[in-house]
């Protein structure tokens, strides 16, 4: 034991004075922080719903190459070949190796969120405990993938192209780069046989409390669990102390026991229901509401619908009130909502459905921008076709209340809290009606 | 650890029986690769205070039968004990015994020689520290150093002391001074001796036919895979059929048929000018030789009486092919 930590203490010291491993497990984490800053600059802090995948990205990086690397050019040195003469178990100097890439990564990890919070003031995890969990779990789950890699590559340069065969289409279609929801289901369907999806599913939920924390999230534990520990058994049975040593007749049978931790995880995940959710569907071929006629919409009733200054689906006349506290988020949502793709998403009746859901969603959690959101919604809304389509489309949705998907949270939005799916259809449907009311003049 | 001041050179030639002192016991080692057998019924001994040497061309199974010893191999039938112990049944406690210097070894760039030093004592019971290692070896000065930035003869200086960490009973030396400079190899040489004369038992591979001479009290010549030769480096000269030479250089062309016909003189040929001729006994050739010059009225230029070498017994056992390597 005490071999196996001076190993520990040793790696971590090494890796510190490697200037290539400080490029790759820092510069590049805080290269990915100031990207995603860049890119994901809508959402009021920014980052705050790109945290799960900026650290699912700095995990994936630490494991799928640092470690990996490191293991890799020590072997090809015969530095292993040398340990392999030590009164030391093969799984302790495994566990040591991965231990350090834990503690590296971690650091890495820490520095992105303190950077975060310095550049955007994106906040610090509300759970720290909880987030801390999902960070071991994930890394877990991304070292057995290290393992393997460093157990298949004979060479540094195969390090790099196996993991880049794991990386990449993580961060395409995996859910970590480019976010689930706005991938074709397709690619969602994919995602779920990639560890990655879960990762950041995981982090996700434990960073923003709103997202139901580790409670929620017992799949995605037992996922990555499941994926770690095929990868951790399959690396230490396929390990190579030698430069020269081939691999193993038996090695493609333990391979496929890493890969079969994947497959049964999104088959799993499919039998469920659980991957290509409806908000992101792509519209359904057969569109009724076209078929809605003048008559329909001339008969639509006003009467019943609370007013504007209400406390129920209230919208202000007009910006100017607008406190000055809360201008700047105001103008921040109607920014975003420029950009939200769920607005630019399936039919007609569904992008209005997914914006005025937006609305709907801040009325029931008594925003208190609720009516300026429900004005800013209301003008994004009208924006979206010529009157005549969003007369039919508008009056399909008050005859339809049922029909097709609404948010029930949309924390992209600065919007934070959940409310049920009945209270969200029931306010869409009034805010629907009120911006029929406001294109017939009535 | 005692000091002992035997003669080694004395000892018998191959142990058959495992004497109570021997701290390796390789028995009937046989390893194949494939249609190849590396080893093929290797058997020796090496006792405390004793360097013993594996000599033997490229490909003859020296590497082979080094890392079936340390366990980097496991060998296809045959024993190896060590302390006593089989060394595949208990591996952990096999390896507490032993020092190992590899061929192919590095450490990490950045790793120093203290570190690497503490590192490997960590994996031991009794581990020497760090900084008498260090003195030892004549790293003081360097052990803050980055291994990056050792010469090869520091390399190989901390290879030793980390062979030398636990103290080990048994020390294998692959090829340790290999690609070293004359000056650094002699030091190593030394504390190599310093280890036999601590009792501990040295199994060692080389390059340098003079230095398996010069460093071995047995040496085991291995030709494709079996040890075709065993003694000490002086028994197995006295076996080895070639002849004392005598090489002459005279003022005038010496007539090789009638040195053939002298008494005592066996072969004659002429090399460069020089006539190299084998002999029985040294002197009485010499005494022939010289009355064959006055008589002929002939003048001495130069003589020198060349001994069958370890080179001339290690080539004529494995047919000359290639170097010791």
């Amino acid at each position: 034991m005490k071999g196996i930590w001076a190993h520990l203490i040793l790696t971590l010291r090494l890796n510190f004075r490697a200037r290539q491993a400080l490029v790759y497990g820092y510069l590049v984490p805080i290269f990915f922080l100031i990207a995603f800053g860049s890119v994901f600059h809508s959402s009021v802090p920014p980052l705050l719903h790109e945290m799960g995948q900026l650290v699912t990205i700095t995990i994936l990086g630490g494991a799928c190459f640092g470690m990996p690397t490191s293991m890799v050019s020590e072997r090809e040195r015969g530095v292993w070949r040398r340990y392999r003469l030590l009164p030391a178990s093969t799984g302790g100097l495994i566990v040591s190796a991965m231990v350090a890439r834990y503690l590296i990564v971690l650091l890495a990890v820490i520095m992105q969120f303190c950077l975060a919070w310095c550049l955007y003031r994106t906040p610090f995890p509300a759970e720290p405990v909880q987030m801390w969990i999902a960070y071991s779990v994930v890394c877990f789950a991304f070292l057995g993938m290290g393992l393997v890699i460093a157990m298949l590559a004979d060479a540094v340069p195969a390090v790099q192209a196996l993991g880049q065969a794991i990386f990449l289409p993580m961060i395409m279609i995996g859910g970590v780069g480019v976010p689930l929801r706005v991938l074709p289901p397709w690619a969602q369907h994919v995602a779920g046989y990639l560890p990655g999806t879960y990762a950041v599913e995981l982090l996700d939920a434990c960073y923003l409390p709103e997202n139901g924390g580790i409670g929620r999230s017992k799949f995605e534990i037992a996922a990555l669990l499941v994926i770690g520990i095929a990868g951790c058994v399959a690396g230490s049975q396929m390990f190579r102390w030698d430069p020269g040593q081939r691999l193993q007749p038996g090695a493609k049978g333990w391979i496929a026991v890493a890969l079969a931790g994947w497959a049964a995880v999104g088959l799993t995940a499919e039998f469920n229901g659980r991957l290509a959710k409806p908000v992101s569907s792509p519209a359904p071929i057969k569109e009724p509401w076209r078929d809605v006629t003048q008559d329909e919409i001339n008969h639509v009733s006003f009467a019943d619908l609370p007013p504007d200054d209400g406390v129920v689906a209230p919208v202000d006349r007009s910006l100017a009130d607008v406190p000055a506290a809360s201008r700047d988020r105001v103008s921040g949502i109607t920014r975003m909502l420029w950009d939200w793709s769920p607005g630019q998403q399936g039919n007609l009746p569904q992008r209005l459905r997914n914006l005025l859901s937006a609305a709907a969603v801040a009325d029931v959690l008594e925003d208190p921008d609720e009516g300026a959101i429900g004005y800013v919604v209301l003008d994004a809304a009208r924006r979206e076709a010529p009157d005549p389509e969003l007369e039919k489309a508008l009056t399909y949705i008050i005859e339809h209340p049922g029909d097709g998907a609404v948010f029930t949270q949309v924390p992209e939005l600065g919007i934070h809290g959940q409310i049920t799916e009945q209270a969200s259809r029931e306010r869409t449907g009034m805010y629907a009606a009120k911006l029929l009311k406001r294109i017939l003049g009535k | 650890m005692l000091h002992t001041c035997v003669d080694q050179r004395k000892r018998p030639a191959l142990t058959r029986m495992q004497s109570p002192s021997s701290i390796l016991v390789v028995r009937d080692l046989v390893k194949s690769y494939g249609q190849l057998r590396a080893a093929d019924g290797v058997s020796f001994e090496v006792t405390g205070g004793e360097i013993f040497g594996l000599l033997g061309p490229n490909g003859a199974g020296k590497t082979t039968v080094i890392e079936c010893v340390l366990g980097l191999r496991q060998p296809d039938s045959g024993e190896i004990r060590i302390g006593g112990l089989d060394a595949r049944g208990h591996s952990n406690a096999v390896k507490r015994q032993i020092g190992a210097v590899l061929q192919s070894t590095a450490l990490q760039d950045a790793i120093t020689p203290r570190e690497a030093l503490e590192l490997f004592g960590a994996f031991y019971p009794d581990a020497l520290p760090a900084g008498e290692l260090l003195e030892r070896f004549g790293l003081t000065a360097r052990g803050g150093s980055r291994f990056e930035t050792l010469s090869g003869g520091e390399r190989q200086r901390l290879a030793l002391a980390l062979a030398f960490v636990n103290q080990p009973s048994l020390l294998v030396l692959d090829e340790p001074t290999s690609g070293l400079d004359p000056q650094v190899r002699r030091g190593l040489h030394d504390m190599i001796r310093t280890f036999r004369a601590e009792g501990r038992a040295v199994l060692l591979t080389t390059h340098y036919i003079e230095e398996a001479h010069a460093l071995c009290d047995r040496i085991g010549i291995l030709h494709r895979g079996r040890i075709v030769a065993a003694g000490t480096p002086n028994e197995l000269i006295a076996r080895s059929m070639s002849h004392t030479r005598l090489i002459v250089r005279a003022a005038r062309p010496l007539d090789a048929g009638a040195l053939a016909g002298l008494p005592g003189i066996d072969g004659v040929e002429v090399r460069d000018g020089a006539v190299s001729m084998e002999i029985g006994e040294t002197g009485p050739a010499i005494i022939e030789l010289m009355r064959h010059l006055a008589v002929t009225g002939n003048e001495l230029v130069d003589l020198q009486v060349r001994k069958p070498s370890l080179e001339d017994v290690f080539i004529q056992l494995t047919g000359g092919e290639g170097d010791a390597a």
